[in-house]
């Protein structure tokens, strides 16, 4: 009897220690709330005068953002500056910043949390072209509302750039608003040119010259005249078939892979090795070196994302340009943007997304999107922002900034299709097979064209 | 009399105290798996409207996975990945016990650095191989040159060498870890024998495997068992190095999956997959401890 008295206690004992579990993750929560509440209520106070007449009762909401770190800036300190300034305009919204990996995790994250029953952060910064594969998962809420309701919100949006817009719409509707957005360049050694006596390539061939002629022989080591990654190779491919004239898509429904022009731009990469010398030759999985490699004045030129120009510049010790890619034809040029862009959860409360649209709006003025951009890297999105004093000072300064901007104007659309993730990786596969030897560039894009048609048809009836 | 000896015998005590772990293993092991089970048999993709809702479609799934050639290449490099590491691993983990084993001064050091590739995260180790794999000036190629290589250099980028670039760095970060069981086995092997053996007048290879290395069996299932299954689910350095590519070369099982759950979004394949793989690990480690057992008799 005594024993099973222990036995009962020891049940009893344990389910209470699971109920304390249980209830102390809930209780956690709501002393934070408060903590974070009551430096609002101090702030709020000399607010409240105006505001208590418009709306007498404001709910506290508080949401959460999810972000990546996607490039070498101190993105977290710089975001929770701009939330402090947010929250000191708007003291009943608190904004929790979640640090959540890179691009990719920020959308497992989500997609994980919503599959699983959860409610997911109200605003989440994932890839420009991930538009369509969150539109059909229902996951993301159309912004139109917002906008329509917004003084002057038409003029809001017409202020974007556009081709970082290009992205944001689906069946006419709004679905994301621009944020760390970035496009392919051409970084070049401005001295190694000087010295060498050799012009700004305008086109392929002179392109293929110039890396031709800056390519040296050191000892056992070459320094190539050009380094042009391809570990994950579609965005940096697109300004080539992009300059060749025709872009490898058309729509979220029709890709071009086997486009002779598309052949063609595929036949170029192979030739910077083969026909040129001027580039190691295969893929080259070399993203990450090659910034370290230019800024140390090893190669001559790098293909890389707009984004790496903060870095680039902290590092070298010569006359950096940024122009966009030479194209095929003499005197045309080609990029393609990249980055992210802001996205406004469904499944998230509707107090919450329209919290959420608040910090966005107020992100997205003109003196946040130039301040995000000098201090990261990132093109400043929006035409406005370059009129600002932050940025007129720092683009006399810092001219290459105005050039990646200025590369937007022959910029294509990213690839965004429907079932991105499938396409795209067929795509890579056969490219890389391209630039490997193992297919011929014709063979290659033939095969991707009729496995990417199959990949759609599912999506695109 | 008999029935009282039954209900005697019946202490609820253990079972309580597993009642926690059985309650866990249940939710986060059982459960997940029943659900795969059960989601493979159904088509569902999230990122199509018309498919985000479940239908029944039998055994479709793993037709749709046995009859693609590029999910046979993915098993292929699934295996070269598992024999590439698991045995290098285990036998350089045992050879570098045997060269720490020794009181020299300093030992320490070199156990030091058999030993702290296990204590990097695999991203960072993965970061570092990076840049040891640079082609012209990468470090690893300076080595290989000066060893007198002159084959391709380009490790990460090559369809032939992606794969075993990847098995490398697992070898590299893996084998100080085993050489960790071993060193403590054999620093608890027992000191009479080797006397006994000394006085036969065996020499050392003969001491080495004739009882150094079957005294060290258990420790070496042990290692196996642990290698086998690290292998399977350790995919941190593919994102790093390779992304699976190119092409596809260096895709193995685990990095297949996360691809067919969150960037093609489809439920259906990526449960099917989730299948074979626990089917995979369950008949290795059920086999392993079979055949370990049996022996012990």
């Amino acid at each position: 009897m005594k024993k099973q008295k222990f036995y009962i206690l020891l049940v009893v004992l344990l389910v209470t220690g699971l109920l304390a579990t249980a209830c102390g993750t809930t209780a956690t929560v709501e002393p934070v709330v408060e903590e974070e509440a009551v430096p609002t209520e101090e702030e709020a106070a000399p607010v409240e005068e105006e505001e208590v007449v418009e709306e007498p009762v404001i709910e506290p909401v508080t949401f959460q953002v999810f972000y990546p770190v996607a490039v070498d800036a101190p993105i977290a300190a710089i975001l929770n500056g701009y939330i402090e300034d947010f929250q000191a305009e708007y003291p009943h919204i608190t904004v929790e910043p979640v640090f959540s990996g890179g691009y990719g995790d920020v959308q497992t994250a989500i997609q994980t949390t919503i599959d699983g029953g959860g409610e997911p952060p109200a605003l989440g910064v994932m890839l420009a072209t991930a538009l369509y594969d969150l539109i059909n998962a229902d996951y993301i809420a159309p912004l139109d509302g917002y906008i329509g309701s917004m003084e002057g919100g038409d003029a809001y949006v017409a202020d974007f750039l556009p081709a970082f817009l290009a992205n944001s719409y689906y069946d006419d509707q709004l679905w994301s608003i621009p944020f760390q957005r970035s496009a392919v360049v051409m970084y070049y050694n401005a001295d190694m040119f000087a010295d060498a006596g050799l012009e700004l390539p305008t086109n392929g061939e002179s392109w293929g010259e110039a890396a031709q002629a800056l390519t040296v022989q050191e000892g056992d080591a070459t320094n190539w005249g050009l380094q042009f990654p391809s570990g994950w190779p579609y965005w940096l491919f697109q300004p080539l078939a992009i300059g060749g004239g025709q872009n490898i898509l058309e729509d979220d429904c029709t890709v071009v892979f086997d486009d002779p022009a598309v052949i063609g731009a595929v036949n170029f990469y192979i030739d910077l090795s083969a026909k040129y010398n001027a580039m190691p030759a295969g893929v080259q999985a070399v993203w990450a070196t090659a910034t370290t490699d230019f800024a140390s004045g090893m190669t001559a030129m790098i293909v890389h994302s707009s984004g790496s120009l903060t870095g680039i510049l902290a590092q070298s010790d010569f006359e950096v340009g940024v122009m966009a890619l030479p194209g095929k034809e003499d005197g045309t040029y080609s990029s393609v943007p990249g980055g992210g862009n802001f996205y406004i959860m469904k499944g998230a409360p509707q107090e919450q997304q329209d919290a959420a649209w608040k910090f966005v709006e107020f992100i997205s003025q003109p003196e946040y999107v130039a301040d995000y951009s000098i201090n990261t890297g990132y093109i400043a999105n929006r035409a406005s922002a370059y009129d600002s004093e932050a940025m007129l000072a720092y683009t006399a300064e810092t001219p290459q900034a105005l050039a990646a901007r200025d590369a937007l104007q022959y910029a294509g659309a990213e690839l965004a299709t429907q079932n991105l993730g499938q396409v795209r990786g067929i795509f890579h596969d056969y490219l890389q097979r391209a630039y490997n030897g193992e297919m011929s560039a014709a063979d290659a894009m033939a095969a991707a064209q009729v496995e990417a048609d199959a990949a759609l048809v599912d999506f695109c009836p | 009399m008999s029935a009282q000896t039954t209900r005697k015998q019946f202490k609820p005590l253990p079972y309580i105290l597993i009642l926690p772990t059985a309650a866990f293993v249940a939710l986060f092991t059982a459960w997940p798996v029943l659900l795969s089970i059960y989601q493979s048999f159904f088509r569902q993709r999230m990122n199509i409207a018309r498919f985000r809702e479940p239908t029944y479609i039998g055994l479709d799934n793993y037709i749709e996975l046995f009859t693609d050639p590029y999910f046979i290449q993915v098993i292929k490099n699934t295996l070269t990945y598992v024999l590439g590491t698991v045995p290098i691993s285990i036998v350089l983990g045992f050879l570098f016990a045997l060269l720490v084993n020794r009181k020299v001064r300093g030992i320490g050091l070199f156990r030091l650095a058999f030993f702290h590739p296990m204590v990097l995260p695999m991203v960072s180790a993965a970061t570092i191989w990076l840049f040891l794999f640079t082609p012209d000036y990468g470090l690893f190629n300076t080595a290989l040159r000066f060893l007198g290589y002159s084959g391709p250099e380009n490790w990460t980028g090559n369809p032939h060498l992606a794969l075993l670039s990847v098995v490398i760095v697992a070898v590299w970060k893996n084998s100080g870890y085993y050489m960790v069981f071993y060193l403590a086995g054999l620093q608890n092997l027992p000191v009479d024998v080797y006397e006994a053996a000394a006085l036969d007048g065996a020499n050392g290879w003969q001491t080495l495997w004739k009882i150094t290395f079957p005294l060290l069996r258990r420790t070496t299932v042990f290692i196996a068992i642990v290698a086998f299954i690290d292998s399977f689910r350790t995919v941190d350095h593919i994102f790093v190095l390779t992304s699976g590519g190119p092409s596809r070369s260096s895709t193995v099982l685990l990095f297949e999956l996360w691809l067919e759950r969150f960037e093609f979004q489809d439920i259906g394949i990526s449960a099917a997959i989730t299948v074979i793989f626990v089917i995979v690990l369950l008949a290795f480690t059920i086999t392993n401890f079979i055949t370990s057992e049996r022996k012990e008799v």
